[in-house]
Formats: C-alpha cells, sequence, structure tokens
C-alpha cells in the first residue's frame, strides 16, 4: 500500500505523526495503520538478545520482564518516557524513524550496537543502527519500505549509563548514551551524542581518551571535555547552542559514570 | 490488497453498548466523540497531545482521543466519561476538592482510574508520573493527588455533596 | 410538603454556621460526571464554523486580501475583511488619553498588522476542517516592515512606528512621586543601586482556549453570545459603540468556563468579529480557538523592565523608599490597557512601610500580542521588584534576610495603614505570618543541612528563600481617573438576587462569571446561614446569563473581589428577602416579627415549633394568594429582593495620583528550598511553604485551593514558562509542545498555611483573593540568590537551567559585573 500510493505514511502509535497532520506541517495523501500487524509487535528474547517488534508500544516494552533483564537501559527508558498516554500508544519503532533530536531511543539503540529489521518491496534488509539514523526526519527507509523489529544484541558483560537533560522531563536538551565494559579500566567505550543530530554522533575523541583509562571522576570529566568536539548545536526557545554544546559534555560524563558504576555493580 | 479511502465504516463499542457508523479517514477520535457521538464531557485543551484534556479508555489503554483517528476505533472499545461511575474516585476528589474549573477533570479521572487498577497503592511520586500527561491549570495538582491517595488508602466512602 | 431539601444528607445543625466550613462543592455534581456545560459544547442550529485568518508577520503593512479562492470552495458561506469591517464598525473605544487614545482598533486588523497572529480575516464554512481548509486558501499580500519586540527600545522615537495615528509607540506615561526620594537618596546611610530587573512575559493559560458562538438574529436584530468571556459587561461597554448596537441587544450567556485567570476578558475583539461574520451570514457562527491561536493572540501576561532602581536605607536596616524607572510591554493594542498602569500603584509600597517612593512608569506598545490581565495583573510586577529589592538590601549589606522585612513590614499595629498614596491596608499581621512560615518549613533545620550540603563541593547548592506579597482585591475604578482624567468610572459593586419562588424554593442569582471559584458553593454556605437552611436547598445561578443574572458596570469574575463584591451583594440580598420572609411569617402566626426564627427551611414562632410556616407557604402569600394580605405589607413585598453591593469608597485624585484603590489586601509569605545542580544550572524545589491570610474564609478549602492554584502557577512562571519572541517577532513558544504549562511532576508537595485577619471593611470579614499575588516569583528568585550569595544578582523573574547556569559561571569567572552597587556614607 505504501508503494501504491507515494504520498502516504504509515501510522502505528501516532504519537508524532499525528501532530504533524494536525499542524498540517507535512502534505501526507494519506495515512496507512500498521498499529494492529501482529507481526511488527512481539517481543523476542532469547540468551539475552532481544527483538522488538516496531510497532511494541512503551508500555508494553516498560513492563516486559524479558526487555528489563536482557536490557534494562530499554526497558527504563519506555517507563520514564513523556507520559502514560504516550506510552500506552506511541511505539519503539515510531521514536527511531521520526528520528526527532530529542527522540529517546536512536542514540540508545546507536550505542547499543542495534541492528534495524526493515521490510518493503525489494524484500528484507537490515541496517546497522548507527546506519540507520541518517539525520533530523531521515532515516535508512526507501519507498515503501518498514521498519519491521528492531534486534538488540546481549549485552554480554557490557553496562549502559543514560543521561539527559530534560526541559520540564518530557523533551530533552542534552542527552548522552555510553556503553562500556569496565574491569578495572574502561574498554570498548560506545558514547553516542544525543539531542543534537538525527545523526546520533559518536563522541569518538572521548571514546578514544577513554578506552583503557581507569574510571576515576578526573579521567571522565576530562575526557568527557572533548564531547562536544565537532557538534553543532542550534539555538532555540528552550536553549541556546553554546548551552547545548557544554551540556552535551556534562551528560557525556554522567553518562559515563553511570556506565562504569552500573558495570562495576554487575547491573548492566 | 486494501484501498486508501476517505471514509471508513466502523463498528465499536461506545460505553458498553456497540454502534456502527462511518467516518472521515481525517476525522480525530476526539471531534468524533464530541461532535459525532455528542458527548461533550471528553475536552480539547490543546494542539499537540500536551494537555490530557481528552484522555479516553480505548480497549482498556489510556490515549489521548486528539492522538488517535476516529478511523482507528474499528473493532475497539472505547470508554469515555459518560460511561459513569468510578464512584469512588468522585467522592474522593469531591471530598478532597479536587475539582475547580472542571475542564481537566474528565482526563484526570481517566488517568486516576488506569493508575488504581494497575497500582492500587500508589506514592504521591507515583501518582504525579501518572497525572504528568493531564495538565491543571487551577488546582496545582495537590489536592488531585490527595484525592488518589484517598481512594487508594481505602478512606473514599459513599455519601457527600454529590 | 416541605420545601427545604436535604441533599447533603446533613443532620439539623442549628449551631454550627455553614460559613467557614470546608463543604463539599456543589459544582462537582455535573463537574466530575462530564456535564458541565462550556462553550464549545454549545451548538446552534444551522451554525458556521469560523476559523480566522492570521498575520504570520510581527509587523507588516496589508496590501490586499482576496477571500475569493475561499469562498470558491464548496461548503463555505461567507468571508470577511478588516476593510469591510472598517465599514461597519467605529474603532474601539480606548481608554487612554492621548496621545494612545487615539489608536484605532477594529475587530481585524485593516491596514496593518501589528503583532504574529493579528486577524485579517474570517471565513465561515459548513465544518471545523472546512473552515480551516478555506483560511487558508485566503490569498493575503502582505509588506513586511521592521519590528520592534523590547519595551524600552520601542520608548525610543525612532524605533519601528506601530500606530501611525499617534507617531510613536509610548501609550501611556506618568510619574508617580510621594514623599522625597531626592532626600532619602542623599542622606540615607546607604544607597544600593540595581541597573535592572525584568518581569518575564507569560501567561496563565487557562486549559480552555476562548471560544464562542453567537448569532446575531436576522429577525430580531438581538445579538446572542454565547461565550467563555468572563466580563461581559465590559464586553459590551467595548462591543456596544464599535458594533454601533444597543448593550440591550447584546444577549451574553456562559456557563462552565475552563479557567480564565483574567485573560477570558480579553475575548471581545474576536466576539466582536465573530458577530458581524454572522450578520453577514445570516446564521450563527461558532468558534474554538486553536492552542496556537490562544498562544499567539488571546493575551499574555504584562511584562515589566525596572531601570535604575534606588533604594535608600538606614544603618538599621530600615528601607527609606525607592526610585525606579519601569517600562511596560503592552504589546501591539491596547486591550485593557492602560489601567494596568495604574493598577499596580494599588500595593505601591507591597508589604512594607517604605514613605518615599517615585516610580517613572511608561507603557509602550510592541509587535507582540496584546496583554490583558492575567492574574495579579500588573501588581505581580510591581512586588516582584520590591520583594528582589528587600532581598538584595539583605543580602548587599549582609542583614538577616528575615529580620530586615520584619523591620521593614507594615506592623499588626499599623493598621489600618495609609500608605504614601492614600491606599488602606485594612488588616494582618505580616511578622507572624513569616514566623509561621519558616516554622512550617524547618527553617532552622534547612540551614543547618545547607550549610552542610554547600560545604561539601559535590555539585549541589541549596538554597532558601522568602517572599511577601500582597493580593489587592476590590478595585476603586476611580483609579481609571489617574490614567485618564475624562474616563466616567469610579467605585465597585456587584448585584444580586435572592428570591423565593413559587413554591418556596429558594435562588440567588449573581452577575458573577466563575471560573472554577466555587460561587455556587460558597455563596449557598452564606446565604444558608442567613435564612436558616441548609446550602443543599439554596440554588446558585452563577454564570452571566443577561436575561436571568442581575449585574451592574463591574460585574464579572476577576481581581479577587468575590468574597467581597459577590458575596457582600449575596449577603445583602438575602437580608432583604429575609426580612420580607420574616415578615410574612410574622403576619401568617400572628406574632411579632422579633418572635420568628427561621431554621431547617420553615419560619416558626420561637419556642413553639409546632406554631410554623414553611417556606411554601410563606411564598404562596406572596405570590398566589395576596388578597389575606393587609396591603401595607403587600405593598413592600416581592419575594424576589435585587441588592446592589457598593463598596465604601471615593474618586481618587488624578493630581496627587493618591486614594484609596483597592477595599482589602490578602497577604501571602512563601518560603523555599532549592536545590542547584551545578553541573546543569537546573532548579529543583525541595520544599515549599505557602501561607495566605485572607480574613475571614468562607469555604477554607476552596481558600486553600485557590492558594495552591496560585502557587502553581508562580512556580510554573519562575522556572518552567515564558513567552519569548525572536527579533523578527516571532513567537517562540506557540504551542504546549514549546510553552510548557507546570505539570504534576512539576509541582511539588505544597504546605500551607492560614492567617486570618478579617477585613474590618467587607460585609463579612473576607478578603478578596485568588490571584496570589505572585508570590512564587519572589521566593524562587530569593532562594536562587541565596544559593548564589552576592557576587551575581538574580534579575529576572524566569530562571531555568541555562540562566542559573549562566550566574553560575558568573560566579565561576570571578564575579565581574553583576549589576548591583552599593554606596555607603
Amino acid at each position: 500500500m505504501l508503494v501504491a500510493n507515494p504520498g502516504s505514511r504509515p501510522l502505528a502509535g501516532g504519537q508524532s505523526l499525528l501532530n504533524v497532520l494536525k499542524h498540517r506541517a507535512a502534505e501526507v495523501e494519506a495515512v496507512i495503520d500498521i498499529s494492529r500487524l501482529e507481526e511488527l509487535r512481539g517481543i523476542d528474547a532469547e540468551g539475552g538478545r532481544l527483538e522488538i517488534g516496531a510497532a511494541c508500544s512503551y508500555d508494553r516494552i516498560g513492563a516486559s520482564d524479558a526487555v528489563a533483564a536482557a536490557h534494562p537501559k530499554i526497558a527504563a527508558v519506555a517507563d520514564g518516557l513523556v507520559d502514560q498516554q504516550v506510552r500506552c500508544r506511541g511505539t519503539i519503532g515510531g521514536n527511531a524513524c521520526f528520528n526527532d533530536p530529542g527522540s529517546n531511543y536512536p542514540p540508545l539503540l546507536v550505542a547499543l550496537e542495534a541492528t534495524m529489521r526493515v521490510v518493503g518491496p525489494g524484500g528484507d534488509r537490515e541496517v546497522a543502527a548507527d546506519q540507520f539514523f541518517q539525520d533530523t526526519y531521515r532515516v535508512d527507509l526507501g519507498p515503501g519500505e518498514l521498519l519491521r523489529s528492531i534486534v538488540i544484541p546481549a549485552a554480554d558483560g557490557t553496562a549502559v549509563g543514560y543521561s539527559s537533560l530534560q526541559a520540564e522531563d518530557s523533551w530533552a536538551l542534552a542527552r548522552a548514551v555510553a556503553r562500556v565494559r569496565c574491569n578495572g579500566t574502561i574498554a570498548e567505550p560506545r558514547i553516542v551524542v544525543g539531542c543534537v543530530s538525527g545523526a546520533q554522533p559518536r563522541a569518538t575523541a572521548v571514546e578514544q581518551a577513554l578506552d583503557g583509562a581507569e574510571p576515576s571522576a578526573e579521567a571522565i570529566a576530562a575526557a568527557a571535555e572533548q564531547a562536544d568536539e565537532g557538534l553543532e548545536t542550534a539555538s532555540d526557545a528552550h536553549a541556546s547552542a553554546g548551552y547545548r554544546r557544554k551540556m552535551a559534555r556534562v551528560m557525556v560524563a554522567r553518562a559515563v559514570t553511570e556506565a562504569t558504576e552500573r558495570a562495576r555493580r554487575g547491573d548492566g | 490488497m486494501a484501498e486508501v479511502e476517505e471514509t471508513h465504516s466502523i463498528e465499536f463499542e461506545l460505553n458498553g453498548e456497540r454502534r456502527a457508523t462511518v467516518v472521515p479517514g481525517r476525522e480525530l477520535l476526539v471531534h468524533f466523540i464530541r461532535d459525532d457521538l455528542g458527548l461533550k464531557g471528553t475536552h480539547i485543551g490543546c494542539d499537540t497531545g500536551n494537555c490530557g484534556a481528552c484522555t479516553v479508555r480505548v480497549d482498556g489503554q489510556l490515549v489521548k482521543s486528539c492522538m488517535m483517528l476516529a478511523a482507528q476505533l474499528d473493532g475497539c472499545a472505547v470508554e469515555t466519561i459518560e460511561a459513569g461511575p468510578a464512584e469512588e474516585l468522585r467522592e474522593a476528589f469531591n471530598a478532597e476538592h479536587a475539582v475547580q474549573c472542571g475542564y481537566c477533570t474528565p482526563g484526570m479521572l481517566a488517568s486516576a482510574a488506569f493508575l488504581l487498577e494497575r497500582n492500587p497503592n500508589p506514592s504521591s511520586d507515583e501518582i504525579r508520573r501518572a497525572l504528568k500527561g493531564n495538565i491543571c491549570r487551577c488546582t496545582g495538582y495537590e489536592n488531585i493527588v490527595r484525592a488518589i491517595e484517598r481512594v487508594a488508602n481505602g478512606k473514599a466512602t459513599a455519601g457527600g455533596a454529590l | 410538603m416541605s420545601s427545604s431539601s436535604t441533599e447533603t444528607g446533613a443532620p439539623k445543625t442549628t449551631t454550627k454556621p455553614w460559613t467557614g466550613q470546608d463543604l463539599p462543592r456543589k459544582e462537582d455534581k455535573r463537574l466530575l460526571a462530564g456535564q458541565g456545560q462550556f462553550v464549545d459544547d454549545v451548538w446552534m442550529h444551522r451554525q458556521g464554523y469560523a476559523h480566522f485568518v492570521r498575520s504570520p508577520y510581527g509587523h507588516a503593512r496589508v496590501v490586499s486580501v482576496d477571500v475569493g479562492p475561499a469562498l470558491e470552495m464548496a461548503g463555505v458561506y461567507t468571508a470577511l475583511t478588516g476593510s469591510e469591517v472598517k465599514e461597519m464598525c467605529d474603532p474601539f473605544f480606548q481608554i487612554a488619553p492621548e496621545p494612545g487614545g487615539k489608536i484605532e482598533e477594529f475587530p481585524l486588523a485593516v491596514d496593518k498588522v501589528r503583532y504574529q497572529g493579528d486577524p485579517v480575516a474570517l471565513v465561515l464554512a459548513e465544518t471545523r476542517e472546512l473552515a480551516r481548509d478555506a483560511a487558508e486558501r485566503v490569498r493575503v499580500e502582505y509588506e513586511p516592515l521592521d519590528v520592534v519586540v523590547d519595551a524600552v527600545a520601542a520608548a525610543d522615537p525612532t524605533s519601528p512606528v506601530l500606530h501611525e495615528e499617534i507617531g510613536h509607540n509610548v501609550a501611556w506615561k506618568g510619574e508617580y512621586s510621594y514623599g522625597d526620594i531626592d532626600w532619602a537618596l542623599e542622606n540615607a546611610d546607604h544607597v544600593v543601586k540595581i541597573d535592572r530587573l525584568h518581569f518575564h512575559r507569560f501567561s496563565s493559560t487557562p486549559l480552555e482556549t476562548f471560544g464562542a458562538v453567537i448569532n446575531w438574529d436576522p429577525g430580531t436584530d438581538m445579538i446572542e453570545i454565547r461565550s467563555n468571556n468572563q466580563m461581559p459587561i465590559f464586553g459590551t461597554m467595548m462591543l456596544s459603540p464599535t458594533l454601533r448596537a444597543g448593550a440591550d441587544q447584546m444577549s451574553w450567556y456562559s456557563q462552565d468556563i475552563g479557567g480564565g485567570f483574567g485573560i477570558k476578558i480579553a475575548s471581545y475583539p474576536q466576539i466582536g468579529a465573530l458577530a458581524l461574520l454572522s450578520r453577514k451570514a445570516g446564521r450563527p457562527v461558532k468558534w474554538s480557538e486553536t492552542r496556537s491561536e490562544h498562544m499567539l493572540s488571546s493575551g499574555h501576561g504584562s511584562e515589566r523592565t525596572f531601570l535604575d532602581l534606588e533604594a535608600a536605607v538606614q544603618a538599621d536596616g530600615t528601607i527609606l523608599g525607592f526610585r525606579v524607572r519601569a517600562f511596560d510591554d503592552a504589546g501591539a493594542y491596547l486591550h485593557y490597557e492602560p489601567l494596568g498602569a495604574v493598577i499596580w500603584a494599588q500595593v505601591l509600597t507591597s508589604c512594607y512601610r517604605f514613605k518615599h517612593i517615585n516610580v517613572d512608569y511608561t507603557e509602550t506598545l510592541t509587535n507582540k500580542c496584546p496583554t490583558c490581565p492575567n492574574r495579579g495583573y500588573s501588581r505581580l510586577q510591581h512586588m516582584w521588584m520590591i520583594e528582589r529589592l528587600v532581598d538584595t538590601v539583605a543580602k548587599q549589606l549582609d542583614f538577616d534576610p528575615v529580620e530586615l522585612r520584619k523591620i521593614n513590614y507594615v506592623q499588626p499595629e499599623d493598621y489600618p495603614y495609609e500608605t504614601p498614596n492614600k491606599c488602606v491596608y485594612d488588616s494582618g499581621d505580616l511578622p507572624q505570618e513569616l514566623d509561621l512560615a519558616l516554622e512550617k518549613l524547618g527553617y532552622a533545620e534547612w540551614r543547618q543541612k545547607q550549610a552542610e550540603v554547600n560545604a561539601a563541593d559535590n555539585g549541589k547548592r541549596i538554597g532558601i528563600g522568602i517572599g511577601s506579597t500582597l493580593d489587592s482585591g476590590t478595585n476603586n475604578f476611580g483609579q481609571a481617573q489617574i490614567v485618564n482624567p475624562d474616563l466616567p468610572f469610579s467605585g465597585n459593586g456587584e448585584a444580586a438576587i435572592a428570591k423565593l419562588d413559587v413554591y418556596g424554593e429558594l435562588a440567588v442569582y449573581l452577575g458573577t462569571t466563575p471560573q472554577g471559584q466555587s460561587h455556587e458553593t460558597t455563596t449557598a454556605q452564606v446565604v444558608a446561614d442567613i435564612l436558616g437552611c441548609d446550602p443543599g436547598a439554596v440554588r446558585v445561578y452563577a454564570g452571566f446569563n443577561k436575561e436571568q443574572s442581575t449585574y451592574v458596570g463591574f460585574s464579572g469574575t476577576y481581581a479577587s473581589q468575590f468574597a467581597v463584591t459577590g458575596i457582600g451583594a449575596a449577603i445583602g440580598a438575602a437580608e432583604k428577602l429575609r426580612g420580607e420572609i420574616v415578615a410574612l411569617s410574622a403576619f401568617a402566626l400572628q406574632c411579632e416579627e422579633s418572635d420568628i426564627v427561621l431554621a431547617d427551611g420553615v419560619a416558626s414562632y420561637r419556642g413553639d415549633e409546632e406554631r410554623a410556616i414553611p417556606m411554601i407557604g410563606v411564598a404562596n402569600l406572596c405570590y398566589s394568594n395576596v388578597a389575606v394580605l393587609p396591603d401595607e405589607l403587600a405593598d413592600r413585598v416581592s419575594l424576589n429582593c435585587r441588592y446592589v453591593y457598593r463598596p465604601p469608597f471615593d474618586p481618587p485624585d488624578p493630581e496627587t495620583k493618591t486614594g484609596n484603590l483597592t477595599l482589602t489586601y490578602a497577604n501571602q509569605i512563601h518560603a523555599a528550598v532549592i536545590e542547584i545542580d551545578e553541573g546543569t544550572g537546573k532548579v529543583e524545589i525541595l520544599d515549599y511553604v505557602a501561607m495566605d491570610d485572607c480574613g475571614s474564609r468562607i469555604n477554607p478549602a476552596v481558600v486553600e485551593g485557590q492558594v495552591h492554584g496560585a502557587t502553581a502557577h508562580g512556580i510554573g512562571a519562575a522556572l518552567h514558562e515564558s513567552l519569548d519572541y525572536d527579533e523578527d517577532g516571532n513567537l517562540l513558544q506557540a504551542t504546549f509542545w514549546d510553552y510548557h504549562p507546570a505539570t504534576a511532576l512539576d509541582v511539588p508537595r505544597l504546605k500551607t498555611g492560614h492567617v486570618e485577619s478579617p477585613s474590618p471593611f467587607s460585609k463579612n470579614g473576607a478578603k478578596g483573593m485568588g490571584e496570589g499575588g505572585g508570590a512564587p516569583l519572589g521566593t524562587l528568585c530569593s532562594a536562587i540568590q541565596d544559593a548564589l550569595g552576592k557576587d551575581v544578582l538574580v534579575t529576572d523573574t524566569h530562571n531555568p537551567a541555562e540562566r542559573v547556569y549562566e550566574l553560575l559561571e558568573g560566579l565561576r569567572n570571578g564575579g565581574g559585573q553583576s549589576g548591583v552597587e552599593v554606596t555607603s556614607r
């Protein structure tokens, strides 16, 4: 249907798309309701590896013991997102595909090395999360393609920190996600800076500085100073570009701190 | 394969009663409830799905009816404030002076009921989190939280000015 | 047949009065069932849906408006443009004297648009969405002009001029001078000077936006207005001359209103345009604005900039007075303004005994949404400035903030206290209230915790703040003459009717338009006490209904006055009715009037309950059995008693700008503990106390509910809510996505307490309350300042994380320009 109706968009939870429509912010010929396709709503957990259907609601994800066991941050983000009404209807796939800089999941999925499973007229394909999020409101989905599910590999001893500076607890001014291994020293750090660009940039300079370092407050703070390298932030009603850049550093430091502490405790 | 249409036939349950009708594809559920079904207790307070005044229950889920299309109601059960009772909650709202202008009230009651179904004994923080999606400009939320706590603590009784 | 219903099921209480009880509300029955009647619930046969076409520009010439493409659409009934409106109307009456008085404003913009959202055309169509589609098709050609969005800049004669008919942007200017501030500043031990303070623009954003269903009847020429306007009398006064219709032709109706907070006074221009649309279309017009429209164009709270504030302070902490230049930002048109230019003078010295005041007040026009009364209208701004002043004096001169306030507060023995501009503060006990606030907060324990946390240097700072304000209620409209001596307004009042209907039912009709203030319940309590019955037996009709209501020139619900004016009117009417009931009963029971007791809905002979007449019997004598009454009795009873409450006011003196501007003064003292996250600047409230004194409380739960609501509004504005325009005149917060009204997570648990200082000036000792004084604004600024110390200055009412972060950076970079200067002799 998506192919046959070029001006159409898939409608899952509608918690972003309906606002776009109400404000007539985009030319949409039709919406195609996919919210009840069972094949898009499941949660599969095996050996710590998760596959979450794109149309799975936050409410379901937050309540899932399987998700909480395999990847607690995925569940925690779902459970704390916006408000109860949005959690009942909104979906992880919607959040990912909308890819607003404020979207909660994209930086987390990149940090967790998720794989996005896409289905379309040309068949099925898989895209690594860091390729999938291309730019603000732009993801790697071609005409007629749908995100089917998101696969997150088992944590396998890694731990995650997720830190947001949320204006009024709804949408964030700054965000960072860090996934590390830490056994005395930090290894394989993956740090993603959220709230800046739909491309979900990695803080590579910080990763390099932290790789092999001891997780002391000083080392983390020093490394985090580089978090805004190459970052282009914007000024708007909520915050200035300069503040966003500074807060990126603060969020990176806090995310890394959280990740290393969780690693130490064995919390994942 | 289904075709894209301008109007849709829907069959649904409204406050326990089976209904069937045709709706335009572009119509929001909240307008369907208010204008087509003539039920005025569900209110509109914003145009971005932030205020929660339009909150209803659909298949038991808590939903902002301005963030759903009427056409999506097909095969679902919708419950509005007009469904009635939730006696305990209403008595508690009255007893604790949790209503001033009344505009947010139907949405608040829906969210409060949903919370208590899942969590009969919520902490005051959990109550506030549960009400995050319902804006009130009159009460400062204080008495609404107290009313819900009153029900949770089993203090709500029948009687009162209602 | 007993005519007294006992809906409450409460037992006979002849001893305990209803006034003063936490009676659960009568209004709740319908509201909890979703059966309220709000304006969008109203529907008229043959109605069309209206949608405004609005300017995207902050300032532009309107070159052309072509509604042709809209009219071509099927289902579109008609459209209205500014040039048509100009032919049909006279411009709105202006409150301002010249030059502001020469502004020409019509219900639609004609040659120019002056703020983003200014309406230029109106379309009417079969459905809501169709009206919106049609509005989008209207082709408007604009020629953008330069924009001015700063009130101080707008005072400059070279700034872009909004209204050519006056040639500049100063709507009103005046100087308020009392005592001798020059002498005080020259001779004081210290002078504390603050360069700039800014009270930001925000709004109470009632959850229900403006709406109306209007029919200008083609047959009778009556204009039926079903709306949520909260001051229909003011709307009538504005629209009658503009629409060239008699005030008696305009019939207003409202029932339930989803919050107003003053903003719903300002919907008269839209209502005017919609009335004209209805007349043109020959059918009723239904309109509900979207939230975006409300944010853009309904009405914003006053924004005020204070420059060069200087305070004269003695060594012992006595503040002699202050001088300041105030710039108020009225937005693009004067809606209810420039009354704000004098209303702040009701609280000239706020809670304090300052003697020497000089305020140079300029009100300017800018390319922003017109301001209008918004919860605490014009007084919050002035009182916040004073509280910042007091707080800063304490901080900079190392006075204890509690003691400094106590020294300067109006003292309990001073009441009734006459201020330098001859306002009279009726009663209060501020020092005691402050002590109670601090006790409730656990002030000593928090100071200790603060010391520990701040010394620990682990990224957090605690601050403790105090804020004191007044809520002046029942204003003397004569103060309008201070702004414009030609205005024929003075005093205040409200009307009520109390009656027994044909079967003895008790009904009270008010001229008020409550938006949640519980008028039905509180009125019933007061009337029940007077007439010896149960409040369940008193039906109260609030919500303006021109046919049913009774009204005076000040009717409506605004400005913290109902407990005095509305209740005063209800008391007067009920007492008149009581007199008639007693007279009729005495006749029926063949006794003296002084032997009649009214209790439980029955009139009986004192000491003999069997010798009694129920209300239905009393009514019968007056309505249907009149021949049995002696003439002198029949001639003086109607059981339909109207009373107008009139507070004792004289017109103020426009020359000296003095006079008693408000009858009652409730007061508020708040205290808060906050914690700042040093990494981000984010402020979290750890503890909050709100003390209130509004005299005798008719229903304490209702009073407390107002305190909660006002506090939430203040906290929201202080930390979360702001309306900002960019340099092109774009409003940056035009939806609830960007303008964040405080949610249940933003408002902390509120601890409240009260002091009860009855007013000697009202019928019942009550003081008007509800607006709240804006105490959280001063309190939170004080708390943030306390956390930051004396080397930087909190200068804005709005302190989101970024602003606090900047202040912290200022500290970390060694202070520098803090904006405050102290000179000592």
